[in-house]
């Protein structure tokens, strides 16, 4: 029996090996990323990207994507601001705000899903068309201007607080890790998904509801990105409306490098949150190296084609073995 | 000819809808604001519709064959730095000839179009890597470079004649830049319509098995596709840099939904294998229109793209549900 | 006449693929202006012999001669240009373009530029007159008929005047009886001009009416190359199957009792399956049978609800079923197997365990309430795979490491995961080897002898009669009609499908040997 070049668990801890490569080899160029502060710091930066990286990653398990995810975090970043800061109780304000935000985004998953779905258009366009669309709703809803005036309350409790002494980002990324991976392994969904994404017509053939879990692919995934981008906005203290700007190819380049394939099937949690670490130690790097911001956007682009120049080469080892 | 007696009998056939389209929205505009009639804006369309057919053509040639570009948009930004920066340093070489310094930045520029459409085009047929991706991870590779060169500063240093004689050339009662797009338009209609390769095209968006089972060689007219497109949104480019008068690197944003827009508007199927160029022009006119229309309504232009975005999702709404073409049994 | 010059030689050709030996030592010859039969079944290796010497696939070993000349690399341009045409199941028209397009594509009369579209179209028309076929040049091949395209392929295959080579993968399969006549004047006509013809198939009439030599291929291997007078049917028949008939197919002791399923009048909205009425009892095998393109492969598809239907009925075990779909069918106890497992059956990168539970995800004990029960899904799914003895017996594996007949079996296992009373089984034998087709007729045995209805749909002649209690035959959508007893012959059945009853056609039945 040929031996397989990747079977699940292995692929994204293959990805761990070059992110720590790449991180002590920026901590060569430039001592300041191997410091401590440095270290949480991309921790939390990572624990932020890993939950977008999710989202992508389950629309991705489906053989679909969501070039939209960017525009609705920063949509509802801005929406859910205004929530905040027009709600008059502390409490009742955060209470708004998650609400207001993760709504909005399910909505805006819910519209994703149903042209994917329901309707049967490929969701490159789908969502190419609805990056845009939100793309003007984010720059009109407030005329390009972002909200600020948190209530203090609201940093305190989503992002200096801590747990244990670990920041509470990192803690509740966990939580969400956790949660979404029980769902892809142990619910039928999620099983769903998995099969969607390798056979679709099989899925059909074996009484799958294929259009339902897909719809709630693309609900799940902006319901996660924009509660991510909810946490990343308090830590800004502002509803921005460029927040999630580079998001589409960040979240795909995480995902792609974690083991999750363009054609469905492949992907989990562990991907993700090892895709997304090794984005974030590049970025975090190039940063500290002081690498022009344009030369990062350059960088994301390439390792986007050099990760699926891999999983083309992987899959003709398999092809012919 | 007889191409030209079937090239309008398919303007006029199911691109018949495409038609109504345009004179509808011409016609609703005009009744809100008759401004819509003064000859200035009746010109503006015009231009804007020219370089948009343009960039079209490229991406329609592209889906036609079964693929998707969506790095036209950065190519064009690229292109108008490319020909600023260029006509400056090749004029400061031959100071008596701004012209011909233009003319060489121009080539280099849709030759730099064609080189990072090839890439695309190697990494689509000889990798078998998703156009979506591939196009998509390419844009950023060239924004990131465009950006970095320019860091968002215009470059000035056009010669004047360039803006004058292009951007805003009359010939007759003709913009400059409408002759120059429908000499390109009329250019595809030849190629699709009469030529082998024309034909190849189609055949390898409609069953890429096909055509290389009947020996067209699938990869190199593949490659040739996409570097068409990039040198028509070079092109493109460079037309738009001759109305604004200087190298910007903020140009083309939404380009790409633009151009896929105005083939699935004019009838270019997500599928491949069919799709004319003359419809895919009006298709460019519609969307023109419909820009003008919401300039005229004074509704902020940031609302173009939210509409882009529904006109796209419509499109394909409508050529989904209609069962346009039926595939094999 | 046959036994020129040799055109083609192939010597010890070897091709492995994913799991399985494909070619296993094979040799094969080709003389001037005979028909070389290419004689085997599905997954006997004929299909990769074929694309050996066209060029598609290279071998892993062998020897090529063309004209006596050594080719160390054939490619599909190679042939092309060396004289080979060829015509295979899966079309090679560009569905968008017309007619006269697809003829000329890639020969083209001017290479780069412009093209006289009308002289073109001309041309292909007096071509397909020459050729007796009715098609019009200018129309859509995405609008035309089954038939109608093979004939398309047939002529284009024909367009090179200078092809001395022929190759036919099952021609047949879609055209009608008087089409077929018209093929075979054609094949003669090749046959004075020295042309040599490979010609695939398994249809007995069609071997004895234009075969000079026949070679049989089984499980890879070269079983034999015979001159066709020197062999009799049931020789060839015993020679492919490679074991006496009795031993492949078990006896089914069929004990037809209540109806299971009944369909009135179905129609497809497609237009494929046209007012079929049949049923099926308990404990009874129904075989469907007909030509490539009559439908049979529709109707369980419709029957399950993965196809729109545009009226009829169909009921299962007495309840009408409104709208039937996979999901309410399989809570129904119907299951439905598809054709193409490489295309609708199977889940290739993922586990074994996940593909044969895939059918069973909504009962409670697998995964009630949306939780999956992992170790009771386990459990079952590794006591389905020992029944169906699955070679590696690991429920991790991805599906794709296994060989074509496990394969199949992993899709067959979904089908056991549940309580399933009426199966459907559409071309459950293609491409697998002896051993595991004989494992899954003992299943079927099985199965029926416990009671379960089983309809059996497929295109293999033997599998029908040596299983099937009663075969409805069908012909361009609709049922011609239903064999049982004495009338279940092969010269009935072939009968029929052209659309003849058996009480049409003259007397003199040949039972299959």
């Amino acid at each position: 029996m040929p031996i397989r070049l990747r079977s699940l668990p292995l692929a994204p801890l293959l990805t761990a090996i070059p992110a720590f490569v790449v991180l002590f080899g920026f901590g060569m160029v430039a001592p300041d990323v191997l410091t401590t502060g440095n270290l949480w710091n991309i921790a939390t930066q990572t624990s932020y990207l890993a939950i977008f990286t999710l989202g992508q990653t389950i629309v991705l398990l489906t053989a679909g994507l969501d070039l939209s995810i960017g525009m609705a975090v920063s949509y509802t970043s801005v929406v859910a601001a205004l929530a905040l800061v027009n709600v008059a109780a502390p409490g009742l304000a955060i209470l708004a705000y998650l609400a207001a935000g993760v709504g909005l985004g399910l909505v805006i998953g819910a519209v994703n899903g149903f042209f994917v779905a329901i309707v049967g258009i490929n969701p490159f366009i789908v969502t190419l068309g609805t990056y845009n669309i939100l793309f003007a709703l984010s720059s009109t809803v407030t005329g390009g201007f972002p909200v600020s005036d948190f209530p203090p309350l609201t940093s305190q409790i989503l992002v200096d607080a801590s747990v244990l002494a670990i920041p509470i980002p990192i803690v509740i990324s966990a939580i969400v890790m956790a949660v979404v991976g029980f769902l892809l392994r142990r619910t039928v969904f999620g099983r769903s998904l998995y099969l969607i994404g390798s056979n679709p017509s099989m899925a059909t053939a074996a009484g799958i509801r294929v259009r339902l879990h897909t719809l709630g692919a693309y609900l799940l995934c902006s319901g996660l990105g924009t509660f991510g981008g909810l946490l990343l906005s308090a830590r800004a203290g502002s509803g921005e409306p460029n927040i999630g700007g580079s998001l589409a190819l960040q979240t795909v380049a995480a995902a792609v490098i974690g083991g999750a394939r363009l054609r469905g099937g492949k992907g989990g949690v562990l991907s993700a949150l090892l895709g997304a670490f090794f984005i974030t130690v590049l970025s975090n790097g190039m940063n500290l190296a002081r690498i022009d911001g344009y030369i990062q956007q350059l960088c994301i682009g390439a390792i986007i084609i050099l990760a699926l120049l891999a999983e083309q080469i992987s899959q003709n080892a398999e092809r012919s073995s | 000819m007889r191409s030209a007696r079937a090239c309008l009998a398919s303007l006029l056939g199911s691109g018949g809808m495409i038609v109504l389209l345009i004179v509808l929205t011409a016609a609703g505009t005009a009744l809100v604001q008759p401004r819509f009639f003064n000859a200035l804006n009746i010109i503006n369309i015009l231009r804007n519709a020219a370089i948009l057919s343009v960039a079209s053509m490229g991406q329609m040639l592209v889906m036609v064959a079964g693929g998707f570009d969506l790095s036209v948009g950065v190519i064009v930004a690229l292109a108008s730095v490319q020909t600023a920066l260029l006509s400056g340093i090749i004029a400061g070489w031959m100071p008596d000839a701004p012209i011909l310094a233009l003319i060489l930045a121009t080539l280099l520029t849709m030759v730099t179009g064609a080189l990072i459409g090839s890439v695309n085009g190697a990494f689509v047929s000889v990798f078998r890597l998703s156009p979506f991706m591939v196009t998509l991870a390419m844009s950023s590779v060239v924004m990131g470079v465009t950006f970095y060169v320019t860091k968002g500063i215009p470059i000035y240093g056009l010669p004047d004649a360039f803006m004058n004689g292009i951007g805003r050339g009359m010939i007759g009662r003709c913009p400059v830049v409408v002759v120059i797009a429908v000499a390109i338009v009329a250019a595809v209609i030849i190629l699709q319509r009469a030529t082998t390769l024309g034909r190849h095209i189609y055949a390898v968006g409609s069953s890429p098995h096909a055509a290389r089972v009947s020996g067209v060689r699938v990869r190199p007219l593949l490659i040739g596709v996409y570097a068409v497109s990039g040198a028509a949104a070079a092109i493109a480019g460079i037309l738009l840099t001759a109305r604004i008068g200087s190298g910007q690197s903020t140009l083309g944003g939404t380009l790409a939904l633009e151009t896929i827009a105005a083939s699935v508007v004019g009838g270019v199927s997500l599928l491949g294998g069919t799709g004319r160029a003359e419809r895919v022009m009006l298709g460019a006119l519609f969307l023109s229109l419909v820009a003008n229309a919401l300039n005229l309504l004074r509704i902020d232009s940031k609302y173009q793209t939210l509409v882009l975005g529904v006109v796209l999702i419509a499109a394909v709404c409508i050529e989904s549900l209609s069962g346009v073409r039926r595939r094999h049994d | 006449m046959a036994g020129g010059a040799h055109l083609l030689e192939l010597i010890g050709a070897r091709k492995r693929f994913a799991g399985s030996v494909a070619l296993d030592n094979v040799d094969f010859d080709l003389r001037a202006g005979e028909v070389h039969v290419l004689f085997g079944e599905n997954g006997a290796g004929k299909s990769t012999l074929i694309n050996v010497i066209t060029g598609n696939v290279a071998p892993d070993a062998g020897e090529y001669r063309l004209a006596g000349a050594v080719v160390p690399h054939m490619t599909p341009r190679l042939a092309r240009d060396s004289g080979l045409a060829s015509v295979f199941q899966e079309f090679s028209l560009a569905p968008d373009l017309s007619v006269a397009d697809n003829l000329f594509l890639g020969r083209e009369p001017n290479r780069v530029t412009f093209l006289n579209a009308r002289a073109m179209r001309k041309a292909a028309g007096e071509f397909l007159a020459r050729l007796r076929f009715n098609v019009p040049p200018e129309a859509l091949v995405s609008r035309l008929s089954r038939a109608e395209r093979q004939m398309v392929e047939i002529a284009k295959a024909l367009m090179d005047p200078h092809a001395r080579i022929l190759i036919l993968d099952e021609p047949t399969a879609s055209l009608t009886d008087a089409d077929a006549e018209k093929l075979f004047a054609i094949i003669a006509d090749l046959k004075k001009r020295g042309v040599g013809v490979i010609y695939v198939s398994h249809r007995m009439r069609e071997i004895r009416q234009l075969a000079d030599r026949i070679t049989i291929l089984r499980g890879g291997r070269l079983v034999a190359t015979v001159p066709a007078g020197g062999v009799t049917e049931s020789q060839l028949v015993e020679l492919m199957v490679g074991r006496p008939i009795g031993d492949l197919y078990p006896k089914i002791n069929h004990h037809p009792a209540e109806v299971r399923l009944a369909v009135e009048k179905l129609s497809s909205k497609d237009g494929r399956v046209r007012d079929v009425s049949l049923n099926v009892r308990a404990g009874e095998v129904v075989g469907l049978a007909g030509l490539v393109g009559c439908g049979k492969g529709e109707v369980g598809r419709l029957v399950f609800g993965l196809d729109a239907i545009a009226g009829g009925r169909v009921t299962v075990d007495g309840q009408a079923v409104g709208r039937p779909a996979p999901r309410e069918m399989l809570r129904s106890g119907v299951c439905y197997f598809p054709a193409d497992r490489g295309q609708d059956g199977l889940a290739f990168n993922r586990p074994v365990r996940e593909n044969a539970s895939a059918a069973a995800l909504d009962l409670r004990a697998i995964g009630g309430g949306g939780l999956l029960r992992l170790r009771e899904e386990a459990r079952r799914v590794q006591s389905v795979l020992q029944r169906l003895s699955v070679r590696p017996l690991a429920p991790e594996q991805q599906v794709v490491q296994f060989s074509g007949g496990n394969r199949q079996k992993i899709m067959l296992a979904r089908g056991l995961m549940r309580d399933i009373r009426v199966y459907l089984f559409d071309e459950p034998t293609v491409g697998i080897d002896i051993g595991a087709k004989a494992e899954i007729y003992a299943l079927v045995r099985d199965l029926t002898e416990a009671g379960a209805a089983v309809l059996l749909s497929s295109s293999e002649l033997p599998e029908l009669l040596y299983l099937a209690n009663r075969i409805y035959v069908m012909h361009e959508g609709a049922i011609v009609d239903e064999l049982s007893g004495e009338n279940k012959t092969e010269a009935a059945i072939l009968a029929c499908f052209f659309g003849r009853k058996q009480s049409d056609s003259a007397a003199g039945s040949r039972t299959a040997a």
